[in-house]
């Protein structure tokens, strides 16, 4: 079934701005419990929409990438503008 | 002489001894004309040494706009000492299907990489793409920005993404190819964009495709879907050949082992012996195959490629799940498709890729690789997902293992029994 996009993306955001509180970076897997009904491939679209739109933010690993929200947690240019 | 300075490497000026030539002298050449950064690293690599730790952080929210891949952050966590490399992002570049080059592609792209970073490359990284080693953040989207106006290139993959696909040199310069390479290469790429650009996946995942079962891309050790050429047919066989081999006028394996007497070519100790499923001899002077039991092991046809040449009935071979041995070892890929048409524009081939992605993307756990989860659920689940039939090339041997596990579905009536009309048969 499909899902409204828009409906998805503010879902996506709703539950990245919460869980973001504790955990500030999220695997793309682990937004999937944004909406149960929503197929992972929905959810990855809604996702990256919402990084288009600054809404949300990529966070690198080199390896694996995840999802952050922009104010939550650090980055590792912060970090490092901070040590400086 | 440029205004740089050289740090004291006594540790790595030892790696410039020795027959091989030293990225260390390289490095150092580039630093002493004029790059400070290649100085800096060699700095930081011999305090590496000395700690016997890095001194390198990666990672990070470093990225050109709207793509989640293609650079790597990289940070020096002494940039007191080293404050030219304080930041160092590796920038990987999509590389042209079997890496062919003009060389005034290769000028101008390492003028834009003199110009806006260290001037050091890496041709190529192990997935294939050109990395472009060490700029700062300020630089990423001019550099992305040239390569993509001015090269006509893109950024590779990185992170939990699909990475760059990589083919072999195909029918571009090998007679032995049974597909065209770059065109499969190609149109993956493009097709698949968004799954390169921006993650998609619970970890990587990686298309190589080689022309014909000696893999020169070693598709069958290192990606979640190797797309192998192979043919249908019989091996075309040249008789003349065939004795002029065995008399001695042509050289076998076309004299790439010349450099020393092997003696006379024994086409029975060389070829026919060394034969894993034994299908060819010799009828008088005539080198028979018997095509049915051939496993494609190519052997035969590097041995004498003026003789044997692979059939005209040519395919692919899909096999899925290789992966490197961070978790578990080192896995080869599985085979899942014995032969498969890979002809424009690969529809058959992009739903099996469809059905196996939908699947990974719901089950696969964060950082699990394509192969690790089949190897978590069994190559039933995965047969079932992919809506493959089980052949007898994809299990060892026969009768081995006693777990085997139908499902309802694929037994006449499910699992329901009238208990009653089953007691009329059997007492309690």
């Amino acid at each position: 079934m499909a899902v409204d996009k828009e409906e998805l993306k503010k879902k996506v955001l709703e539950f990245a701005t919460k869980k973001a509180a504790h955990k500030s970076k999220m695997y793309i897997k682990d937004l999937y419990a944004a909406d149960p009904n929503a197929s992972p491939r929905e959810v990855k679209n809604a996702a990256n929409e919402l990084v288009r739109e600054g809404k949300l933010e990529f966070f690198s690993s080199g390896s694996t990438t995840m999802y952050g929200v922009p104010g939550f947690g650090k980055t590792l240019e912060g970090a490092f503008e901070e040590e400086k | 002489m440029a205004d740089v300075k050289k740090h004291d490497t006594p540790m790595c000026d030892e790696l410039k001894k020795g027959p091989w030539p030293s990225f260390v002298d390289d490095v150092e050449q580039r630093g002493l004309h004029g790059k400070q950064e290649c100085l800096d690293m060699l700095g930081q690599l011999e305090l590496s040494y000395k700690h016997k730790e890095t001194h390198w952080k990666h990672g990070g929210i470093v990225g050109v706009f709207g793509y989640g891949g293609g650079v790597i952050g990289r940070y020096s966590d002494v940039p007191e000492l080293f404050p030219s490399v304080a930041h160092f992002h590796t920038i990987r570049v999509n590389q042209p299907a079997s890496k062919f080059y003009s060389s005034a592609f290769l000028r101008k792209l390492c003028e834009i990489w003199d110009h806006r970073g260290s001037g050091m490359t890496n041709f190529h990284g192990s997935t294939g793409d050109m990395v472009l080693l060490g700029t700062k953040s300020d630089q990423l989207e001019p550099v992305f920005f040239d390569l993509t106006h001015q090269m006509g290139c893109d950024l590779g993959g990185s992170g939990s993404n699909l990475r760059t696909p990589s083919c072999c040199i195909g029918k571009a310069r090998c007679e032995w190819s049974c597909l065209d390479t770059q065109a499969i290469c190609y149109d993956l790429t493009q097709t698949f964009q968004d799954e390169l650009h921006r993650p998609a996946f619970p970890y990587k995942f990686k298309f190589k495709v080689s022309g014909c079962p000696n893999d020169c891309v070693a598709a069958i050790a290192r990606s979640c879907c190797s797309i192998i050429g192979t043919w249908k047919d019989d091996i075309r066989i040249d008789q003349s050949a065939v004795k002029a081999y065995m008399g001695g006028e042509i050289k076998p394996n076309a004299g790439a082992h010349g450099d020393r007497d092997w003696g006379k070519f024994d086409i029975q100790k060389e070829v026919i012996d060394l034969c894993p499923t034994k299908c060819m001899w010799m009828d008088g002077d005539t080198l028979k195959i018997d095509n049915r039991e051939c496993t494609r092991c190519m052997h035969c046809i590097n041995v004498m490629p003026a003789a044997l040449r692979p059939g005209t009935d040519v395919g692919a071979t899909i096999l899925v799940g290789a992966k490197a041995p961070i978790l578990e070892g080192a896995q080869m890929s599985t085979l899942a498709i014995p032969f498969i048409r890979m002809e424009p524009p690969y529809d058959e081939f992009k739903e099996f890729v469809d059905k196996i992605w939908g699947w990974w993307m719901e089950e696969g756990k964060n950082r699990e690789r394509f192969g690790e989860l089949i190897q978590r659920f069994s190559i039933q689940k995965f047969l079932k997902v992919a809506e493959l039939k089980p052949i007898p090339q994809m299990v060892k041997e026969p009768r081995s293992n006693p777990y085997v596990f139908w499902s309802a579905e694929e037994v006449e009536g499910g699992w329901k029994r009238d208990i009653a009309e089953f007691r009329k048969r059997h007492a309690a």
